[in-house]
């Protein structure tokens, strides 16, 4: 670790408040948990985990973007891309501990707050609150995964484009198009159209 | 049927005689006959269920065709989840396939217990981190697996499930047209579809 955590204080801060909105969090109880979290800095395109690999770490975004992808009869379909304060991990191969199907790739310089499959255990084990904070926060990922999964099903393409732009206005500026259309299961073609759509204004009603 | 449950959770976590009499003193036995409705997309889901006996599905229409996102029998849970823990209207209706017995507890009866016990709170956390992966896993099987792998894994995790619900409620929920369910079906009785090797 070329850094000592103490040099994250801005990143720290905005961890704490983030677990703040799940479980009340003292100054005190948060640096509890720090001994816990390990720093990971990498650069741009690098494979934080392969095929094949097993998944060590759940990882929170302090910094970059990232994105994870299922390499598929020669496609990498993306299904989850990362900006800072999401938990982004091989989750199947994480708790199954089994090899990942799954690839993780930095798209920007990042640097993550990770825990390994253990400190997590034994962190659950030491301290009841962050049992809680688990759960909740599992419960949060398993609403977002929901939401996703349903907009996917039953929004049309258009939909999903300005429904994705809305919410996510910066990754279109940092995440190349053709990740996104991909994520959003949009063909290249037509995200760029509906992208200068947009530019145009000719948006129409939603 | 409590002892049912018991031999359920145990698989996630250890609780002694004295966790599980907090959990079923709050349990509910529900009865429901065939094509009940349970919930009903845009209410809110209050119940956790555990099926003990029958079989549920739950929906969504788009336009005017039904997505069926998970049929659950006998030992297996079933809840809006996502509307469960967030409090937010339902995206689905969920409805009985069969007369169907479960096994239920509110949201507010689960938090109550949660805050009261620290290994129902793990259990809680464990058996959501499970919906995670089945919804991951489901993600990755859409997307790796064509229709004719789809098929033999259901039918081979599944094998009742092919007698006890109807066709095209199989083909909705395995993203596949029904014509080409029943292709495959034929197929698999007629030994030409071999099972995956993984």
């Amino acid at each position: 670790m070329s850094n000592s955590i103490a040099s994250y204080k801005d990143a720290l801060d905005r961890l704490h408040h983030y677990l703040s909105r799940f479980v009340q969090l003292s100054k005190q109880e948060f640096n509890v948990f720090l001994p816990y979290i390990e720093i990971r800095e990498f650069d741009k395109k690098v494979k934080v985990i392969d095929t094949g690999e097993v998944e060590r770490y759940l990882n929170i975004v302090a910094w970059g973007v990232v994105r994870k992808y299922l390499p598929v009869r020669n496609m990498e379909l993306t299904v989850q891309l990362a900006s800072e304060g999401h938990i982004i991990h091989s989750e199947l191969s994480f708790f199954y501990r089994t090899p990942s199907s799954a690839v993780i790739e930095t798209l920007e310089p990042t640097v993550f707050f990770s825990i390994t499959y253990d400190s997590l255990q034994d962190l659950y084990d030491r301290f009841p609150k962050a049992e809680r904070l688990g759960r909740l926060i599992i419960s949060d990922l398993f609403i977002k995964k929901d939401d996703r999964f349903f907009d996917q099903l039953n929004k049309d393409t258009r939909e999903r484009f300005l429904e994705y732009v809305r919410t996510h206005p910066q990754m279109l500026q940092r995440v190349p198009q053709k990740y996104i259309a991909s994520y959003l299961n949009i063909k290249p073609e037509t995200f760029s159209r509906l992208k200068h759509l947009l530019r145009q204004g000719k948006r129409g009603p939603a | 049927m409590l002892e049912l449950l018991r031999q359920f959770v145990s698989e996630f976590v250890s609780l002694t005689d004295e966790d599980f009499t907090i959990l079923a003193e709050r349990i509910v036995v529900r009865s429901f006959d065939k094509r009940a409705e349970l919930l009903r997309a845009g209410e809110v889901e209050h119940y956790m269920n555990f099926v003990v006996k029958g079989l549920v599905r739950m929906y969504f229409y788009k336009g005017n065709t039904e997505v069926i996102l998970n049929i659950a029998k006998e030992r297996e849970l079933i809840s809006s989840s996502s509307s469960f823990f967030s409090g937010k209207p339902s995206n689905y209706t969920i409805e009985t396939l069969e007369p169907t017995t479960m096994l239920s507890l509110t949201r507010d009866h689960l938090e109550e217990i949660y805050q009261r016990n620290s290994r129902i709170e793990r259990l809680g956390r464990q058996m959501t981190t499970h919906f995670v992966l089945q919804k991951e896993e489901w993600e990755y099987e859409c997307i790796r697996l064509d229709a004719r792998e789809r098929f033999i894994h259901f039918i081979e995790r599944n094998p009742d499930l092919v007698q006890r619900v109807p066709q095209k409620y199989l083909a909705s929920y395995l993203n596949m047209k029904p014509e080409t369910f029943s292709r495959l079906k034929h197929l698999i009785k007629n030994n030409k579809v071999r099972p995956i090797k993984s």
